[in-house]
């Protein structure tokens, strides 16, 4: 009658525990277990979190709610399915529902973190400098995109995420991927060109 | 020069170079902070303990019927309210008091309690030692029933006192004792999140082992069981109920009795 206790049957020495036996012994209510999957994925979800909210701060509290919902939840992740792409599906629902709250503003604040013209020394002046300005063009282009183009790109090009680890994140058939990705990047050429012309 | 159109793999490598750039949050002690909110209790949501992983159960959709069948009797605007839960929202529906309104509709006794059998049988045949009370005021059960844990593996027997003169009918129960018995396992948290804020829980001695006694407004309750599954039998309104333990057996005794009255019926189970 006593609090439960738990025996805790570590894998063997050295080797790290599967995702699969961290969400047992989570749904059994093992929160050092949970720890280890925030530790594990705490770096995927906030930047997944960024791309759609595109402030730091709110990313990391987006990540933060979203492991706790996460956890809640436990009970209805089908075991034996990839823990990954199911946190990353509640990771963004989250993301999206705080722009939502917040009044979503028409851009995002996304930003490069350190980018200098000089940076890439391995190319020349000239090919650095343009290297430089296609990312500028490609970041204004993204600020203004659909949170779900940016995310469904944001999983092919910056997390590189598997085909149909995007079909799990993202709640659709395997299939569906490859459209749903090139109608973002097509999207996202449109938003170039708007830039462009709008900078001329 | 941009105004040219970047080829695709030009679009594809500019792509990864913004991802790798981007000023990404780096959080480093969100287990921590994840952790700590997991320790908070979940104000004033109690069904949530439902829901939690520690929980967790099987026949869900049990459970949510029962409780919606809960928001019914309890909210005027049932229907839209028991479409919100089943959703698995609806913050305000179930506050405590709401879970006293349908004591009326007596959930049917002996629900999937198995098949109707005698004392002697199901002495025989239980996985485990069953006891019932050698008290007069109850005298030998009507009925008593053996059927299986829903995961099949455990014997549960239920002993039935239909009327006896002294203790009212429970109109929770629909008769005057109930008794049940199983390897089980209480939970003390548990019973704490369920129970509205009418309802009493003490920790009690019976027999030389730890129990509760609950009592007060009708509470929802249920058990977990040896491999951590919460039954959906025993989820259900229910009145006055000691709980114990008594070699690895869970027995549970509701009757709308008192806490002492009870407790002189649990000395007496033999």
């Amino acid at each position: 009658m006593d609090a439960v206790k738990r025996v805790r049957t570590d894998s063997v020495e050295g080797r790290p525990t599967e995702d699969a036996v961290l969400v047992e012994r989570s749904k059994n209510g093992d929160q050092d277990a949970y720890a280890e999957l925030v530790t594990r994925y705490q770096a995927i979800a906030a930047r997944t979190a960024y791309v759609i909210t595109g402030t730091a701060a709110d990313a990391e509290d987006v990540a933060q709610d979203a492991f706790v919902k996460a956890y809640y939840a436990l009970d209805r992740f089908r075991t034996g399915a990839p823990f990954r792409p199911w946190l990353l599906r509640i990771v963004a629902n989250e993301a999206i529902n705080r722009r939502k709250a917040a009044g979503r503003r028409p851009t995002v604040g996304l930003s490069i973190a350190l980018d200098r013209a000089s940076g890439d020394t391995a190319l020349s002046p000239e090919a650095s400098a343009l290297a430089h300005e296609r990312r500028e063009v490609v970041l204004m282009a993204l600020r203004r995109m659909r949170e779900e183009d940016r995310l469904v790109i944001a999983y092919r090009y910056f997390f590189d995420l598997s085909e149909l680890e995007m079909a799990d994140a993202l709640g659709v058939a395997r299939g569906t991927v490859k459209s749903r990705l090139s109608r973002a990047i097509a999207r996202l050429r449109a938003a170039m060109e708007g830039d462009e012309l709008h900078d001329a | 020069m941009t105004r040219e159109r970047m080829t695709e793999q030009e679009l594809d490598a500019t792509l990864a170079e913004v991802g790798e750039r981007l000023a990404y949050p780096r959080p480093t002690r969100l287990a921590d902070a994840v952790r700590a909110r997991l320790r908070e209790p979940r104000a004033g949501r109690w069904w949530d303990a439902l829901r939690s992983p520690r929980y967790a159960f099987a026949p869900i959709l049990a459970t949510l019927a029962l409780l919606a069948l809960v928001v019914v009797l309890a909210v005027p605007d049932a229907r839209a309210a028991a479409i919100e839960f089943l959703h698995l929202r609806g913050i305000d529906i179930f506050r405590a008091p709401a879970i006293a309104t349908p004591a009326a509709t007596a959930v049917p006794r002996a629900t999937s309690a198995g098949t109707l059998t005698t004392l002697n049988e199901a002495r025989r045949g239980a996985d485990f030692a069953v006891l019932a009370p050698a008290d007069a005021r109850l005298g030998s059960p009507d009925e008593v029933y053996r059927g299986k844990s829903p995961n099949g593996t455990h014997d549960v027997v239920t002993l039935v006192y239909t009327i006896r003169a002294g203790i009212p009918v429970s109109r929770e129960a629909g008769v005057s004792a109930l008794v049940v018995e199983f390897r089980g396992r209480v939970d003390e948290g548990l019973f704490g999140k369920v129970a509205g804020a009418g309802t009493r829980i003490e920790d009690v001695t019976v027999n030389g082992g730890r129990g509760f006694w609950i009592e007060g407004e009708p509470h929802l309750f249920f058990y977990r069981d040896e491999s951590g599954n919460i039954w959906n039998e025993t989820l259900r309104l229910a009145g006055n109920t000691l709980l114990w333990e008594q070699d690895g057996v869970t027995f549970r005794l509701e009757a709308q009795v008192s806490r002492d009255d009870a407790l002189r019926i649990a000395a007496s189970f033999r």
